[in-house]
């Protein structure tokens, strides 16, 4: 199989370029080239979402793109955020802060294999990104968690709490708006 | 009633083919016919009940909405008696005598048989009746005006003109029943003129129909897409085959009409399609990456970065999961607005038969740049698509102009 | 009872097995963390708030952070010590089960993509692979055979490197060029797995003796002949067991079949489907095998890892391969029961053993998980309940089941038989004969899958109790008040059930909820508002039996003169939120939670315990002989289950900390209050050990000085007192009790093993009694063990869920959407409110998946053909749920002391039974066949 030179941006951080496979996929790459394994493969199939990660658009935007079916050259050039990449650390590696979704979600006792977690944390992320720009009316609310976050599987906990704890952040951060 | 010996002679053949052997009761008849005439697909709205009507049909003239045509009294035909519905169906005429609009296939149907009326009627009367009126059509004029369209029934008035079936077999001529009269093929394959009546001689030529393109069912040309009788019989049934999966408007198709389709009533079609001698279904053999243009040759890693994850590196798609790309009769099109639209759009996930449910295809309109698309489309049609022409960016823009200007 | 884990009769002693030291770290444990100086779980500093309750799980940190929690997510290079070098493995497998194999091909993968290891059933022979038995024969199928099943490995495959692992991986999925058949044969055929019959006559009324219970006389079990079960014995009140038993059981289908005019006989079928359990986590081990310290190092996914890693020590003891030690890390994991009592873990190791010194990674993706992954079995049912239709009683309630087990012996004996013992739900049947058998088929192995045979055979009675209040016309939830069971009551084997039962209290509350009373009317209007939609409203309720009548919690409770709180469970966390619950616990003697806990631990040398014979089939004489060992006891540890961590496992952690507690911190709390002429502040009072209360960390009694716990602990190892306790417990169905003197007290605890630490201050002759393992092993002075006959029993311990279920089916597609669902559950004490609530959420999804969406064929065309994925096999996702609607009630404890219990599994169940009862109030039709898609409603509908 020919390879090609990839670089990329991985949380924050430039990836010297390297001779990738043409055709690997994303989630090889980030687990054994990266040893990032924290994108679950769920079922390698672009259906339940563990192992999505967030695309930094250069408008400024985000969006979740499924590690599982999409090439690791799709994202040549392009700034990536992993479910690793979220929190604050201190100088030591401990964890000082999580990002809001995060901090929600453990507060709410949202999942409990979390095996399904990143894909949960990212989209919800990208949502509270989205909502940033512009907030969402009251009465849509519902629909746009449940938009964000509807094909994802969990299998443990139901998605009460991932829902709930979603809704909580996007109303505490005020990212709802009357209407 | 231009051919009385002809519809007779459809009228048996039905009759006694295998489909009605255990189709005992005038109900049962009529439940099958109603599928092969597909009456579901327009009078049933999204997650309906089943013939309550409130689908609402774009047309270039404005929406239209699907009828009622459950047994309710108030709301939909409970008071029609059999010559009524005959009319409607045939004739394109309501019970108050006003004239349906054209997007009821009445020129189609009409040479539905009496019989097959009656009994289509029969079981209509036996759904359950749903006391709810389907939403007002409200159209621009001439449109608006229903008197107008009787002036449109002119051009159709006797029907959509059939070839003849002389010295054709029973097969082909219950086919020719099923495609042109009652599954009313012709609505969505042959190309409209002005008045948005079909225009006759350019009869299942294709046509674009919200930015699909509905393919040409030629002979020759579903040969040169690589179709012969069984898979094209096959595809009818399960809604699959080596040359791909139906979507757009085809899965709907499928999915309430052609699934229920007996297996000699899906032959015939195959046989009325491709005819009595049915040309050679073109094989194509996969080019190699250092045949194809340079366009093409970049378009392949625009595939292994967001095609090949389901369709495969090497093309030959994942069972159950997504088509084949190698031997897909929608990259074989000349007109390359289907396979782009399929891209930039997605597919919802789709329930075949039995187990068969092909998961959700992402559209990819922002994904990939106009040159990205160029190329890939190029690399796509190039490999496995038969052609060796490239697309230049300007197609792909004007094609896209045209989707969006929609 | 049969037995529910054949294999775990293994012995493990001081970390030996088979010659083998074995030793368990967990990735998740604080011992593995310091080799790699990163830990999953927190310092309960920062899980718990000041209220004395979890704020968080104390996993949640590195779960949310996507860190290494899985042993999935670890390659050699996170492994302290391995090679760098990371190589993978796949298993190539057979789907045609109706030809003989006849090699494999791989020539046409090229010379580059060859694999550079490949194992096959010969190699296992030829090197002496011992491979476990209860999960044999053939774990690789040899040339020349018939498969036992579609989707039989015949080799394993094993790559160097990632890369052409990859690539060869791509060509030899989907299809199998890679196979040779021979000539077509006959299907494998094997003896049924286990067949049982519960036969019981109850007296006049449950309180009078039983005439014939399985309990009091005897399981019947069938002669197998032909594949079938069969009976010899002839019915005859005066013969033996079996004879007397087979007397009743033709008097009770004499009565059916010709019943008195006022009794109704219900007599219909019921079919539940082959579910995949869908743990996120699909399989996988990865171990690297070093010859030159004859180690093998093995991270690994499982349920149970003390079995997994004495039955892969006695595996490859034998062998070519000298082993003198196998370092085991499972992860934290998820499996729904499916990664226990799994063959994988065999494979893996096996993957890592031929490896060549590169370490190896043996990891199903999705499509393999479906095609070899455990699976709950589908039952067959037939149920036939008589009913008086004068007063509404039940009379004879008989069942007759069949269990697809697959096509490999997993615990589907065991699943038959809890199923069977399950059906009657909470109803009290007069009488009855439940028969049931486990087969073999060509279909994916099926195993202890959330809800063991429960959910089949009690799902399906709760819609026969729905459907008989239909055709006698009453309301459903009046006949269930009319015939549920009340405290003190027999079961179908004849046991009384532990504790009060509490489901009339549910009952009552479902009977006067706002949308049961007016379920009718709410159909009516709904309808009318919706003509698109057929609305129902349906309920059921069930309670379910925790525990696998052979239980052994072993827990260690410790804290140090700074009060630094330290315990060690044998329960291992399988993402279940045990270590945060367990370490909770302790704050019930303690006052503060503990601060480290270690789960998965397996040296307990300080017990010096051993074991022997069949817990569950040893005779009364066999085990009243071993207990003259004053070490031995009826099993060494437990399997990790959810339902198993609330109640069993809590027992254990609790046991120990009450030891610490009445033997260390009371009596130095005592020492501080006494202190002072006269007995200083103590004196005036009576202060009372029962009075004890922690109240804001600080102890108190009686008005005495709140002490805190740092004073406490401090003063109690002055003083030399117990500060420490581990201790063994065994339960079937009651635990085992002993006497033991700790210091100069006689003490009666549930408990058979007991060993003490003593403070630091401790005198010399005190510490030198410590000498094992730095603990002081006590004996027995008396022991009371369990009767074996208490193995009829089957269950005791139950814990009930109702649901209240609101639905829609479109009259066009036939799709049922969940509307609203309120639940009912009765757990005993709560321990973390969010963990419970959670269980219950997702075994509502669970169950939810289970009755409208989760179906594949058993045979061709399904999972062990090796393409199977989430895009054919539906999950319920929120939208299916009604994720923003549903509520649930959990009932308050009778008090503070009731135990707390296992709910793992029940929450799932009601809501099947629920959607099957509300669809047919919906549609007008019973649809018995699970799911209920809408092929089988518009079948219901048009048929």
């Amino acid at each position: 199989m020919a390879s090609r030179s990839l670089q990329l941006t991985l949380n924050g951080k430039s990836v010297d370029p390297a001779d990738i496979p043409d055709d690997l996929l994303m989630i090889d790459y980030l687990h054994e080239y990266k040893n990032l394994t924290g994108s679950r493969l769920g079922c390698g199939q672009g259906i339940c979402h563990a192992c999505v990660v967030i695309v930094d658009n250069p408008d400024g935007t985000s969006e979740e793109v499924r590690t599982c079916i999409t090439g690791a050259h799709y994202f040549a050039g392009k700034r990536v955020r992993t479910i690793e990449g979220h929190a604050i650390r201190d100088e030591e590696g401990k964890v000082s802060q999580l990002n809001p979704i995060q901090q929600r979600f453990v507060d709410e006792f949202a999942f409990q294999c979390s095996y399904c977690a990143p894909g949960f944390v990212n989209a919800a992320t990208v949502l509270v990104e989205k909502l940033q720009r512009q907030p969402v009316a009251k009465s849509q609310l519902e629909k746009v968690v449940e938009d964000s976050l509807g094909h994802h599987i969990c299998r443990c906990t139901g998605y009460v709490r991932y829902f709930s704890a979603t809704r909580n952040v996007l109303t505490e951060l005020g990212l709802v708006r009357e209407g | 009633m231009k051919h009385p010996l002809l519809r007779t002679a459809m009228a048996v053949g039905l009759a006694a083919s295998g489909v009605f052997a255990h189709a005992e009761t005038q109900v049962e008849r009529g439940e099958y016919l109603t599928r092969a005439a597909d009456c579901m697909a327009c009078h049933t709205a999204k997650g309906g009940a089943p013939y309550a009507g409130g689908l609402p049909i774009d047309s270039p003239f404005g929406t239209i909405y699907g009828t009622n045509i459950t047994p309710s009294k108030d709301h939909g035909i409970g008071l029609y008696n059999d010559d009524e519905f005959f009319a409607a169906l045939n004739e394109g005429i309501r019970r108050d005598g006003a004239n349906l609009y054209p997007a009821m296939p009445y020129t189609s149907y009409h040479r539905v048989t009496r019989e097959d009326s009656d009994a289509i009627h029969a079981y209509l009367k036996t759904v359950e009746p749903i006391e709810r009126a389907a939403p007002e059509t409200s159209l621009g004029f001439p449109f608006n005006v229903r008197m107008g369209i009787t002036a449109w029934n002119l051009l159709y008035g006797d029907g959509v003109p059939l070839e003849s079936a002389e010295g054709k077999s029973e097969a082909w001529q219950r086919g020719q029943y099923l495609v042109d009269v009652l599954g009313h093929c012709g609505e969505c394959h042959t190309p409209r003129g002005m008045t948005g009546a079909m225009q006759p001689d350019k009869r299942m030529m294709g046509a674009v129909l919200g930015g699909y393109l509905a393919p040409s069912l030629l002979a020759n040309d579903l040969a040169e897409r690589g179709w012969n009788q069984d898979d094209l019989s096959s595809f009818l049934k399960l809604g699959m085959s080596d040359q791909g999966a139906m979507f757009n408007e085809m899965y709907p198709v499928f999915h309430n009409s052609t699934q229920y389709l007996a297996d000699p009533d899906l032959n015939a079609i195959a046989t009325f399609l491709l005819g009595e001698q049915p040309p050679e279904a073109k094989v194509l053999t996969e080019v190699a990456l250092d045949e194809l243009s340079t366009s093409a040759q970049r378009g392949r890693q625009q595939y292994l970065n967001v095609c090949a994850g389901c369709h495969a590196v090497s093309g030959e798609g994942k069972p159950h999961i997504a088509v084949a790309m190698r031997g897909n009769t929608t990259l074989r099109l000349d007109d390359p607005r289907n396979l782009l639209r399929v891209i930039e759009d997605g597919i919802d996930e789709q329930q075949f038969t039995g187990f068969e449910r092909m998961q959700p295809m992402p559209g990819f309109a922002d994904k990939l740049d106009q040159q990205e698309l160029t190329d890939l489309l190029n690399y796509l049609r190039q490999t496995w698509g038969g052609t060796d022409s490239d697309l230049a960016l300007a197609d792909v823009q004007a094609l896209q102009q045209e989707a969006g200007s929609e | 009872m049969s037995n529910r884990d054949v294999s775990r009769r293994s012995f493990l002693q001081g970390g030996l097995v088979a010659g083998v030291t074995v030793s368990l770290v967990p990735l998740a444990n604080k011992a593995f963390a310091a080799l790699k100086e990163k830990s999953v779980t927190m310092p309960s500093e920062q899980w718990l708030g000041s209220n004395g309750k979890a704020r968080s799980r104390n996993d949640a940190l590195s779960k949310v952070c996507g860190g290494k929690v899985f042993a999935r997510d670890i390659r050699a290079k996170d492994m302290p010590g391995w090679p760098e070098q990371q190589g993978h493995a796949m298993l190539l497998k057979i789907t045609k089960a109706d030809h003989i194999y006849a090699g494999m091909d791989l020539s046409w993968l090229g010379t580059e993509l060859q694999p550079d290891r490949i194992v096959t059933a010969e190699d296992l022979a030829n090197d002496g692979i011992a491979f476990p038995q209860a999960h044999g024969p053939d774990p690789l199928l040899p040339v020349g055979q018939v498969p036992m099943f579609i989707g039989h490995p015949v080799a394993m495959l094993i790559w160097n490197d990632f890369e052409r692992f990859r690539q060869a991986k791509v060509k030899l999925q989907f299809n199998d060029k890679a196979i040779r058949y021979g000539a077509k044969a006959p299907l494998y055929q094997t003896d049924p797995y286990g067949s049982f019959r519960y036969v019981r006559v109850g007296g006049a009324t449950s309180a009078d003796e039983d005439e014939f219970a399985s309990l009091k006389d005897s399981i019947l079990f069938p002669m197998l002949r032909n594949r079938r079960p069969v009976w010899d014995s002839q019915p005859d009140l005066h013969g033996d067991l079996t004879e007397r038993g087979l007397y009743y059981a033709d008097r009770m289908k004499q009565q059916m079949d010709s019943p008195p005019d006022n009794w109704l006989v219900f007599d219909e079928r019921y079919k539940t489907p082959s579910i995949e359990p869908a743990a996120l986590e699909p399989d996988n081990g990865n171990g690297w095998y070093d010859a030159a310290s004859k180690t093998l190092h093995f991270v690994v996914a499982t349920q149970c890892p003390l079995e997994a890693a004495t039955e892969t020590a006695k595996m490859i003891a034998p062998s070519k391969f000298a082993l003198d030690n196998l370092k085991m890390h499972p992860g934290y994991t998820v499996g729904y029961g499916s990664k226990d009592h799994n063959i994988f873990v065999y494979y893996a190791a096996l993957a890592a053993l031929y490896g060549g010194g590169v370490p190896v990674r043996l990891a199903n993706d999705r499509y393999e998980q479906f095609q070899s992954g455990i699976k709950r079995h589908p039952f067959d049912i037939r149920y036939q309940l008589a009913v008086d239709k004068t007063d509404n009683s039940f009379k004879i309630f008989r069942a007759e089941m069949s269990v697809d087990g697959g096509g490999r012996a997993n615990y589907s004996s065991s699943v038959a038989a809890v199923g069977a013992t399950a059906a009657q739900s909470i109803y009290y049947m007069p009488q009855n004969d439940l028969q049931v058998t486990a087969y073999h088929s060509r279909a994916v192995e099926a195993g202890s899958m959330r809800g063991y045979g429960t959910l089949q055979s009690m799902a399906s009675t709760e819609m026969m109790v729905d459907e008989i209040a239909d055709r006698l016309g009453i309301d459903a939830i009046d006949l269930r008040k009319k015939n549920a069971m009340v405290s003190g009551m027999k079961n179908t084997q004849g046991a009384i059930p532990a504790g009060a039962i509490r489901l009339h209290e549910i009952l009552d509350k479902a009977a006067t909820h706002e949308v049961w009373k007016n379920r009718h009317a709410l159909k009516q209007q709904r309808e009318a508002q919706d003509p698109d939609h057929w609305h129902g409203v349906g309920f059921a309720i069930c309670q379910k039996d925790f525990g696998t009548g052979s239980e052994a919690p072993m827990a260690s409770v410790e804290f140090n003169a700074d009060g630094h709180i330290s315990l060690r469970h044998i329960g291992i966390e399988i993402g279940t939120g045990m270590s945060t619950s367990q370490a909770l616990i302790v704050s019930d003697f303690l006052g503060s939670p503990a601060s480290e806990v270690k789960t998965g631990e397996t040296e307990w040398d300080e017990l010096q315990l051993t074991t022997g014979g069949d817990p569950y089939t040893m005779s009364q004489a066999e085990q009243n002989d071993y207990l003259r060992d004053p070490r031995w006891v009826g099993k060494l540890g437990s399997a990790s289950s959810a339902s198993n961590s609330a109640y069993y496992f809590s027992h254990a952690t609790r046991e120990a900390a009450r030891i610490v507690f009445n033997h260390g911190l009371w009596p130095a709390a005592l020492h501080i209050w006494s202190q002072g002429p006269y007995g200083g502040q103590a004196n005036p009072y009576v202060v009372r050990r029962e009075d004890a209360n922690w109240v804001d960390g600080q102890l108190t009694a009686n008005g005495m000085q709140p002490l805190s716990f740092a004073q406490l602990a401090k003063h109690a190892h002055d003083m030399g007192l117990v500060t420490g306790a581990t201790v063994h417990g065994f339960n079937r169905w009651s635990w085992a009790e002993s006497e033991f003197d700790i210091g100069k007290t006689r003490v009666r605890l549930p408990l058979d093993g007991l060993a003490v630490k003593y403070g630091d201050g401790a005198a010399s002759d005190r510490k030198a009694q410590m000498n094992s393992a730095g603990f002081h092993l006590l004996d027995r002075k008396t022991v009371h063990y369990p009767d074996v006959q208490l193995n009829n029993a089957a269950v005791t311990y139950y814990s009930p869920v109702a649901t209240l279920v609101e639905l829609k089916v479109n009259k066009g597609s036939g799709e049922v959407q969940v509307l609203n669902h309120h639940s009912w559950i009765e757990c005993g004490r709560v321990l973390v409110e969010e963990l419970v609530k959670g269980q219950l959420e997702g075994g509502v999804a669970m169950g939810i998946g289970h009755a409208l969406m989760e179906e594949m064929p058993l045979y061709e065309g399904g999972p062990g053909e090796g393409n199977w994925n989430f895009n054919r096999y539906r999950l319920p996702r929120a939208r299916d749920v009604a994720v923003w609607k549903q509520t649930s009630e959990i009932l308050p404890p009778l008090s503070r002391s009731d135990p707390a219990k296992g709910i793992a599994e029940v929450v799932m169940i009601p809501v099947v039974g629920a959607i099957g009862n509300a669809v047919a109030h919906a549609i007008g039709k019973r649809v018995r066949d699970l799911p209920l898609t809408s092929a089988r409603i518009k079948e219901a509908l048009n048929g």
